[in-house]
């Protein structure tokens, strides 16, 4: 560890506590509190189980809303992450697209869905709008940052050939960008879940909705079902993620020879 | 003009396909890569061009395909002007069978689809978009698939080809163009001295069947010798061995003018 590291460590520990005393941060308020956490937790384990079939059901709905949210994201991503990308596009097009895409993804799902349930009312068709909406502003970012590292050479090569843009983009851009994409929709439909999951909280369906609401009433015991429920939920969409993407993706970008380890 | 054996222009057959005159070209604006080269390539020619590395032969076919613009001259092909943005001129240079140094094959296609591409300038946006190819389109690419031995591999990743069946797709998708002329960066350069003379006799096949005029940079010059009948040598510096006007750095030969000797005394001098 040379002096300059420990000058720099000992700045952020400096800057950390500057700015912990300036919003407030309580250790004492925190170790006083803690039995309170305890009490939650005891209610918590007390599972009242006449619940789990409404938890189930609720999940379900929560997952047909990400899984719409996420489809109808990553299709209208597409179109819009070509006409993003800046080797490609006209800087008339690409600028003020990028520039409404990071607008999107500025706010976290959950404010969009304050915004659509005030348009389209109560219920998961907002958290569907908010969730469509922040996937395509979060897979067109991907897509297009992938479609401009693609390789020049083929590009070049058939821009030589003389294909129009449109048969370009057929041809050499989408093939050559694809291989993350299916990736990223499974990293954005995991993601999703977790999002929808809490979009209840401000009415726009999912099984959040029912999570605030039993805390809110101080059961614990109920809202630990659901809370439940979403946690295995998300742990089995993580591990299906994790077989899909060893199957398909390790193949088509290492070649046939990769060993998928089994255990 | 470089060429000294000018045959008579008394059939078409000797028309000039590129015409290459006093064109100078430059990247940055204040040097030249190439200065006041003139060229001349007739119908039914088979050049070779040969030169140090950095000497310009990259930039000499990206100047006849149109894909760069030269800062001095002009560059003709079939008398005409290259111009891109044109749609009728990319019609016309879809002809110009090119094949970059790098290959420029689409990694994450198949092998059929990378030699369709060559073909794309032939159809309609609809059809290439879904596509929905004519069944003589499809069957010309098994034709030259054929040609060049990969009509077993058609649906194989490129990406998942040794380097000579890369060379091989690049040669399928260039003759998927139905070219008049084939413009080949060191397609051989990097591969080891079996293989490349395999290539080499596969092009030379192509050449025979579809009557091809050809352009090929050679890294090696008995390579150059030994399958075209024309040597260009591009030369580095003021030091020229003129044929054509001043200024010209492009040595051009008939094979069959001088012994292999004189040849490789000459190149290893330059
Ligand atoms: N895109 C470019 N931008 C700037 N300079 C370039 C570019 N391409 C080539 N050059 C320069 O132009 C000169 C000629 O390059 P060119 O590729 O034509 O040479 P070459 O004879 O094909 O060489 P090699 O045998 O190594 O392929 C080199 O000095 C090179 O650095
Ligand atoms: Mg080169």
């Amino acid at each position: 560890m040379n002096p300059k590291n420990n000058l720099l460590i000992g700045a952020v520990i400096a800057i950390v506590v500057v700015m912990s005393y300036d919003v407030g941060v309580d250790p004492i308020a925190f170790a006083e509190g803690l039995p309170n956490l305890g009490i939650v937790l005891k209610e918590m384990t007390e599972f009242e189980s006449e619940h789990w079939g409404t938890a189930f059901w609720a999940m379900l709905e929560t997952i047909e809303m990400a899984f719409i949210g996420t489809i109808l994201g990553v299709v209208i991503s597409l179109p819009l992450s070509i006409f993003a990308a800046r080797n490609i596009s006209s800087k008339y097009v690409y600028a003020p697209l990028r520039a409404l895409l990071a607008a999107t993804r500025t706010f976290p799902s959950i404010l969009w869905a304050i915004l659509f349930v005030i348009v389209v009312g109560l219920g998961p068709f907002a958290g569907i709008l908010a969730i469509t909406l922040y996937t395509i502003g979060f897979i067109s970012k991907l897509q297009y940052e992938s479609i401009e590292a693609i390789d020049y050479d083929p590009v070049e090569a058939t821009t030589a050939i003389g294909l129009s843009k449109l048969q370009l983009i057929r041809y050499v851009i989408i093939p050559e960008s694809a291989p993350h994409l299916l990736s990223q929709i499974l990293y954005m439909f995991d993601y999703n879940v977790r999002q929808t999951s809490i979009l209840g909280i401000v009415g726009a369906g999912g099984i959040g909705f029912y999570i605030i609401n039993y805390i809110k009433f101080f059961e614990y015991g109920k809202a630990a079902v659901f809370m439940l429920v979403v946690l295995i939920t998300v742990l089995i969409i993580d591990w299906v993620s994790v077989k899909i993407r060893d199957k398909y993706i390790m193949k088509a970008q290492h070649g046939q020879q990769v060993k998928v380890k089994t255990n | 003009m470089v060429t000294i054996n000018t045959a008579s222009f008394s059939s078409i057959a000797t028309l000039s396909v590129i015409q290459m005159r006093n064109v100078s070209a430059s990247y940055d604006s204040k040097s030249f890569v190439l200065k006041n080269v003139s060229m001349n390539v007739k119908r039914g020619s088979n050049y070779a061009i040969v030169g140090a590395s950095g000497s310009g032969k990259s930039t000499l076919l990206k100047l006849m395909n149109g894909m760069m613009i030269p800062s001095d001259g002009v560059v003709l092909y079939n008398y005409q002007k290259p111009d891109l943005k044109n749609k009728q001129y990319r019609k016309s240079i879809s002809k110009i069978g090119y094949i970059p140094q790098t290959l420029g094959l689409v990694k994450n296609s198949s092998v059929l689809d990378n030699v369709m591409i060559g073909g794309l300038p032939r159809l309609n946006s609809i059809n290439s978009f879904f596509k929905n190819f004519p069944k003589e389109e499809l069957q010309h690419a098994h034709d030259v698939l054929k040609l060049v031995g990969l009509d077993e591999k058609s649906n194989r990743k490129v990406h998942m080809l040794s380097g000579g069946e890369k060379r091989r797709v690049a040669i399928a998708r260039a003759l998927m163009q139905k070219p008049d002329i084939l413009l080949a960066d060191e397609i051989v350069s990097e591969l080891d001295a079996v293989t490349a003379r395999e290539i080499m006799d596969v092009i030379r096949d192509a050449q025979k069947k579809f009557n091809l005029t050809a352009i090929m940079i050679h890294h090696d010059m008995n390579l150059a010798l030994e399958y075209a009948n024309r040597v260009a040598v591009i030369k580095e510096g003021d030091k020229v061995l003129e044929i054509g006007v001043e200024g010209d750095k492009i040595i051009d030969f008939q094979t069959g003018d001088m012994s292999q000797k004189e040849i490789l005394e000459m190149y290893n001098e330059s």
